[in-house]
């Protein structure tokens, strides 16, 4: 499967641009956030958890629920989600890389064009991701783009978590891939 | 205030998103070929930034300008990994680059963002058992406290093993190679 990689820009700009956002939202977010920690991502989908959780009455007083409901950084991630969203389209139009597309090209190629069984996939590996997050207090943004950046013990116990389980997962989801090359 | 809230997290989205657009860490095939220990952009991209900041947090840390408060280590953030990493690698993008792909035309990251805040959703329910189970008994999460020793003894080595790592992989696997 070809993927056109010409138009991408080198890893260390992008590497070096993320570290000066990291830097910068850092004293934003401690100045209006009262927050001693730079972007994040995984609070932003509290938010909307907190939102549905504030539905039911006896979830009032959960403190998963009253910390992403309440405190104000996760408002700000709330909006930092629509805002990925908006960069992600800008970036792919200007550089002729939109595309609307059901499921992964390579996840149809080995196995399948059943969107049923990737959305069945999607769900479970979206509520994994969310659970996981959640108990690991963050994603990849927060525990390692920014945890291993502060030398972090438990970013870097995060971190490593993260690979070993992801590698597993692609090894038992694509065993065969470039065995043949 | 609240508009300034609003507007800072449109701004730092708006820009995160692009670049992690723009530098192609959003793609399917480069997660999956990270995973599968083929393709390593990501990984020098990641590395990259957490150099780069490293060296810039504990400069201006060293001036006064700012205090990173490392996190904790407890049982809930090795489970955690293991839990959020197999979502990852079933999905083939993190929560950030899920958000850019949405952007990106890709339909079923609509679908992951709801079962992301379910999952969230599913952790308040079980926060009590969750707590007791893995979030008690934390240890400092400051390397340097926990050894005793100036900060730079330990930001100097991570930052000449991470670097070693770029150098590594950038020398001996191609970004551009056909893996699927």
């Amino acid at each position: 499967m070809d993927i056109d990689n010409s138009k991408e820009w080198h890893w260390f700009k992008g590497g070096i641009l993320v570290s000066l956002l990291s830097v910068a939202t850092f004293f934003i977010f401690a100045a209006i956030a009262e927050r001693n920690y730079p972007f994040g991502i995984t609070a932003g989908f509290g938010f909307i958890a907190a939102k549905f959780g504030s539905l039911f009455e006896g979830l009032n007083e959960n403190p998963v629920i009253k910390r992403f409901g309440e405190k104000p950084d996760a408002l700000i991630e709330f909006f930092l989600l629509i805002g990925l969203v908006m960069g992600g389209y800008t970036a792919s139009k200007l550089s002729n890389t939109f595309s609307t597309e059901n499921i992964p090209a390579v996840w149809e190629k080995y196995h399948g064009k059943s969107l049923v069984i990737r959305y069945i996939f999607v769900l479970i590996g979206s509520i994994l991701l969310g659970y996981g997050a959640a108990l690991a207090g963050g994603c990849t943004t927060e525990n390692i783009l920014q945890g291993w950046a502060h030398l972090s013990l438990g970013s870097i116990a995060a971190g490593i978590s993260f690979f070993a389980a992801g590698i597993v997962t692609a090894k038992i989801l694509y065993p065969k891939v470039g065995r043949t090359q | 205030m609240i508009l300034l809230l609003i507007l800072f997290g449109l701004v730092v989205g708006f820009i995160f998103g692009f670049i992690l657009t723009r530098t192609g860490i959003t793609k399917y095939p480069r997660v999956i070929g990270m995973l599968l220990l083929k393709d390593f952009k990501i990984l020098k991209f990641m590395l990259t930034a957490v150099v780069s900041s490293m060296i810039l947090f504990y400069l201006l840390g060293d001036i006064g300008l700012l205090k990173v408060i490392p996190k904790n280590l407890d049982w809930g953030k090795l489970v955690g990994g293991l839990i959020f990493g197999t979502g990852m690698g079933i999905l083939g993008y993190c929560p950030g680059t899920m958000m850019a792909r949405m952007g990106e035309g890709k339909k079923e990251t609509i679908l992951a963002l709801f079962g992301m805040a379910l999952g969230i959703f599913i952790y308040a329910l079980t926060i009590k058992t969750v707590k007791q189970l893995f979030l008690l008994g934390e240890i400092n999460g400051d390397i340097s406290v926990l050894l005793g020793v100036n900060r730079w003894f330990i930001i100097i080595p991570a930052v000449l093993i991470f670097s070693a790592i770029i150098y590594f992989v950038n020398k001996n696997f191609d970004d551009n190679k056909k893996i699927f």
